[in-house]
């Protein structure tokens, strides 16, 4: 007879609490009704918040993609699918979303490309490498509003000193801020932020086994090929989840609107052509054009489209990202 | 299968539960928000006010809470915000906007309160005494300048006007232009050429600067020099092809393509003419006597600038509006109307008023008060004498209540940038606009009924 079998009921974990409930009358909870309860109590508020903060505005906005509402006229009206089918007729829907797709698939690689080379280089042993890491990552916490003003001076045709350098060269001053340079700059100003990839590449490389890479050297690798052959693949869960993190954010930016001369809302008006992203679309009919129904659309239109790319950047990763804990091991 | 007492509930009630939560939540902080924006205490004596920072000072809130008796609460204006807040039926007492382009928009979709007889039983803002740029905040349903009062200007000027640095002008030896006559628009863009300074591709001085306070009252404003009008009679249409509209066009498009001053293809980062105005960059600024106020706190640029008066067609007439007339208006949804329209008043004709009227930034809206205006130095009395006289000139141009100018703005500046570069012609834009801002007016009006 082991110890846990001589031990009474009321020694077990618990036990008191039961005890208790019967001697008030309340109904015993099982164990695992408890662990439901409490796993429940400390969801809740997540859930409560999803709910509230996400799913209703989006039930609300998808409501609104059916109407003409434009916030306060009093005579809009439902339209069934018209903003749909509009959106699907109109040329500037169609140029503003390529370009957001262009920019996705030009600043996303960049991005992790640059976020990864640069961890690559401060997890070496370097002298102050704290220092290092620090001023890579600090572009990276100046607030968006901040770069943007910062980036508008820099690259004024006139006074910047991007032009600065260009003429001390002789060579001729570029209108940075108009088109057709303005997507350069708003390209340099999302590369600005490449210490968020840094930060937590540089934590999965630290997560790379030594002793690979050992094992590698020994058997005569070159360091390229130790890096193509261990830590890529080591890395690419999380490469996977900077691409998808930050496809969905380059959708998402308003880097352009803070980028425009006018830097606040009314600056909307104000963006060149090859800045005017999707969401500078969805913000224009929004907030210059009070068209709410029809930015609805487009924004449903987005999630819908963020969510087959989404789907569709899992599928092709599927056979080439390498997970180094089993899945199934835990089941 | 009922759920017995003490089980834990299922993924499915837990959702449903959730989603109970969650609407109850809504309606909760739903009803906290009245509770809390609408700034109205059980007195009744807390007046909300949806303002730009720097419109009401600190020590006036102070000052009103100790003479009026009232507790100012201050929103920051945001037009996401007050349309949210409209919406919900949950305005501020009394909003910021800009008369020129908001008040027909507001009034015609009835959400802004009718003020004539507030005005009627006013001591403090008497008909005689309003200067007639207040009929900006006019509307009869159709026409802006006619009808009841909506709201009032706090200042304005006269934004076809123009500041020069004498000194860029000595430099390029080109003479001053005439303080009381008006040059032609395409003698100001000859003389922006004259003075346009480059290096290396860079701009070092700009030759002028003219880009209104928003790309729709400055089209409207020129084709009205031009001698007609961009908008339809029933302002429910624009015509760019019209010979006056299209003649203000190309005149813009020329503007911009000579890059003499800030446009869209060549930004100033600075956002607004001042900063480089005050750096000596800019030799001519189309800015009313409004900047006066920032001029004239520095002594040196003082002394090199001058007013001049609005530019016209040749053979057309001499018209010199105002853009702006940026005031207050009160929701027709305001809660604490009387101690608000009390603000109101006390905002307009009394402290608040005088305090802006000898401050420089802009034109008192009463008459009475025209005497604070600066008129000390030398320069102020030269900058003075111009405005009087401009003053003779001043006309409301009416704009369409179909549309916010946020709007227009937009969908120019969309199409634009074409013709700028020269990849279009000035009549292929003229027909490009028309199309997309009709298109526009259309559904606007359709809104409105």
């Amino acid at each position: 007879m082991t110890v846990h079998q001589v031990t009474s009921v009321t020694d077990r974990p618990g036990a008191a609490y039961a005890g208790r409930a019967q001697a008030t009358g309340r109904p015993r909870i099982s164990m695992t009704a408890r662990r439901h309860r409490a796993f429940y109590l400390f969801t809740s508020p997540w859930i409560l918040g999803f709910l509230l903060l996400t799913v209703t505005p989006m039930a609300y906005a998808l409501w609104l993609s059916f109407t003409t509402f434009d916030g306060i006229s009093p005579n809009w009206r439902y339209v069934g699918l018209g903003n749909y089918r509009e959106l699907l007729s109109d040329p500037v829907t169609w140029d503003a979303l390529g370009r957001a797709g262009l920019f996705a698939v030009t600043s996303v690689p960049l991005s992790i490309v640059a976020g990864l080379a640069l961890a690559v280089l401060v997890n070496r042993p370097l002298t102050a490498r704290g220092l290092f890491r620090t001023l890579l990552y600090l572009p990276a916490v100046v607030p968006p509003v901040g770069a943007g003003i910062a980036f508008k001076l820099l690259f004024d045709q006139n006074s910047g000193a991007a032009n600065g350098v260009l003429t001390f060269f002789g060579i001729d001053a570029v209108g940075w801020l108009a088109d057709p340079y303005a997507r350069y700059v708003l390209l340099m100003a999302v590369l600005w932020g490449a210490g968020n990839v840094m930060i937590i590449s540089l934590a999965g490389l630290q997560d790379v086994p030594r002793e690979l890479h050992e094992a590698a050297r020994i058997d005569g690798a070159s360091a390229w090929r130790a890096f193509r052959s261990i830590t890529v693949p080591l890395l690419s869960p999380v490469l996977l989840f900077q691409t998808v993190t930050g496809m969905i954010a380059s959708v998402q930016t308003i880097m352009p609107l803070l980028l425009a001369p006018l830097g606040d809302t009314s600056g909307i008006t104000t963006i060149p052509q090859s800045n005017y992203l999707y969401m500078m679309h969805v913000f224009a009919q929004y907030f210059a054009l009070g068209r709410y129904g029809y930015a609805s659309a487009l924004l449903w239109v987005l999630f819908v489209l963020i969510l087959i790319a989404t789907g569709l950047i899992f599928k092709c990763a599927s056979g080439a990202v390498f997970y180094n804990v089993d899945p199934e091991a835990k089941k | 299968m009922r759920a017995h007492a003490g089980a834990p509930p299922s993924r499915r009630r837990f959702l449903a539960m959730s989603a109970g939560g969650a609407m109850a939540g809504a309606a909760a902080l739903s009803g906290c928000a009245l509770q809390v924006s609408s700034g109205v205490s059980g007195s009744g004596e807390t007046v909300t006010v949806m303002v730009n920072s720097g419109d009401i000072l600190p020590e006036q809130i102070q000052q009103a809470k100790k003479d009026l008796g009232i507790k100012i609460v201050l929103v920051k204006y945001d037009i996401t915000k007050l349309i949210a807040m409209l919406t919900s039926g949950n305005p501020p007492d009394l909003v910021r906007g800009v008369g020129a382009v908001e008040l027909p928009y507001f009034a015609a979709r009835d959400v802004a309160e009718e003020l004539d007889p507030y005005f009627a039983r006013s001591s403090v803002l008497k008909a005689d005494d309003l200067d007639p740029v207040n009929d900006l905040w006019r509307f009869d349903g159709r026409t802006q300048g006619k009808g009841p009062r909506y709201g009032m200007a706090k200042d304005f000027s006269q934004d076809s006007m123009y500041w020069y640095n004498t000194a860029a002008f000595d430099k390029a030896g080109v003479d001053y232009p005439p303080e009381t006559d008006p040059v032609t628009y395409e003698e100001w863009l000859a003389t922006a050429e004259r003075l346009v300074q480059r290096k290396n591709s860079q701009t070092v001085v700009f030759g002028g600067s003219f880009a209104g306070l928003t790309r729709a009252t400055l089209l409207a404003t020129i084709t009205a020099s031009a001698g007609g009008s961009l908008f339809s009679d029933d302002f429910s249409r624009v015509d760019f092809t019209a010979p006056e509209a299209r003649k203000a066009l190309a005149w813009y498009i020329d503007y911009c393509r000579t890059k003499v001053g800030p446009s869209l293809i060549q930004p100033d980062p600075n956002g607004w003419d001042g900063p480089t105005y005050q750096a000596g960059r800019l030799a001519m600024s189309n800015s009313g006597y409004w900047m006066g106020g920032m001029i004239g706190a520095d002594k040196k640029l003082a002394e090199v600038s001058r007013l001049a008066p609005a530019p016209i067609f040749a053979g057309g007439e001499r018209i010199s509006a105002c853009q702006g007339g940026t005031g207050l208006w009160m929701p027709r949804g305001a809660k604490n109307k009387d101690a608000a329209w009390r603000v109101f008043e006390w905002f307009f004709g009394e402290e608040p008023a005088r305090a802006r009227a000898s401050g420089g930034w802009g034109i008192p809206t009463l008459k009475s008060l025209r005497p604070l205006m600066p008129a000390k130095e030398d320069y102020q009395k030269r900058v003075l004498k111009v405005q009087e006289n401009e003053l003779k000139h001043f006309s409301v141009v009416s704009f369409t209540p179909y549309t916010r100018a946020d709007a227009f703005d937009a969908l120019f500046n969309q199409t634009a940038p074409a013709a700028m570069n020269g990849q279009i012609s000035v009549d292929t834009l003229a027909g490009r606009l028309n199309a997309a801002i009709n298109e526009q007016l259309k559904r606007g009006k359709e809104q409105v009924g």
